[in-house]
């Protein structure tokens, strides 16, 4: 019942866009260092992230990514479904492509059950932006450095 | 993603011991049956849900499973952590070495998996095995009526 780490490394790394908006785009390699992976790893997702609409790319010696929306735009939820598929617990609840029913379809009495689940999970990721996290993280940052202060 | 066989069949065959619950026991052969799961994988999993007391055994020739309490008293959320383990959606991730990238880590987690976790495992707390034993009874006697007319 899990997500794969790819998802953790694209909203670390969507919210390192969001948390450096004043450069104008930033060079996945700087972002591949700063977030300790390589950036041919970072490379695949940020793929993925382009062709789902949540990043834009800028060719050239100086290119790099920046966020395609606003970061209030952007959910935690979107950007977990374009790394994983929709976010089922079992494959008969898939709405769309990758729908796959057992024999014992009709009449079952558990899909409700995993139709919650599914519909619980995307809720919860649906209702954080990467705004949300931004102002969360720069709050603690402030905090941080605060206290470094005294 | 995904729940393993183990939790799904798991949870059917609590539900079809809940509704038989009425025999005083319920052999392995004939759960087997009816859910179309072969019953040496059946063995594996209710071995599972005795460790956890979930079911008790009554052993002999004309042995079988009971539930070992109230199915109102047993939770979704039970049974599927007994079958599944902990429910998160994201295993724990390895320490960053440069600071900020741990608290961006760290704000993720906070803000995403945590909330996640929590919300799945309130879901599936708060349903029990007599919620879905009752819709199913429910639902065999619409498609008796429906057989009927």
């Amino acid at each position: 019942m899990q997500v794969s780490k790819r998802s953790q490394y694209a909203l670390e790394a969507v919210l390192y866009l969001a948390l450096h908006m004043h450069t104008e785009h930033e060079n996945i390699k700087a972002i591949a260092e700063k977030l300790g992976t390589s950036w041919k790893y970072l490379e695949q997702i940020f793929i993925v992230l382009k062709r789902n609409g949540i990043v834009d790319s800028i060719r050239g010696a100086q290119g790099g990514y920046r966020l395609a929306k606003k970061p209030e735009e952007i959910t935690a939820g979107e950007i977990i479904r374009a790394l994983e598929g929709p976010l089922a617990p079992v494959p008969c609840v898939i709405e769309g492509p990758g729908r796959k029913l057992c024999e014992r379809y009709e009449g079952c009495v558990t899909r409700g059950l995993w139709e919650k689940i599914m519909h619980e999970i995307n809720r919860t990721a649906d209702l954080v932006s990467i705004s949300d996290m931004a102002a969360s993280y720069r709050k603690t940052e402030y905090e941080e450095s605060g206290n470094f202060l005294i | 993603m995904k729940l393993s066989t183990k939790g799904r069949y798991g949870l059917r065959c609590m539900i079809d011991l809940t509704i038989h619950s009425d025999e005083e026991k319920v052999s392995l052969c004939n759960i087997a049956q009816r859910q179309g799961i072969s019953e040496n994988y059946l063995e594996q999993v209710f071995a599972t849900l005795r460790k956890t007391g979930l079911v008790k055994s009554i052993k002999g020739a004309q042995g079988g499973y009971v539930l070992a309490k109230e199915p109102s008293k047993i939770t979704v959320g039970t049974i599927l952590r007994a079958l599944e383990g902990e429910l998160v959606i994201i295993d724990a991730q390895d320490e960053r070495n440069d600071s900020r990238a741990q608290a961006m880590k760290d704000c993720i987690k906070a803000h995403v998996w945590d909330k996640i976790n929590q919300n799945i495992n309130k879901l599936v707390d708060s349903i029990t095995l007599k919620d879905l034993a009752d819709d199913c009874r429910k639902r065999n006697s619409a498609d008796t009526l429906m057989y009927h007319i």
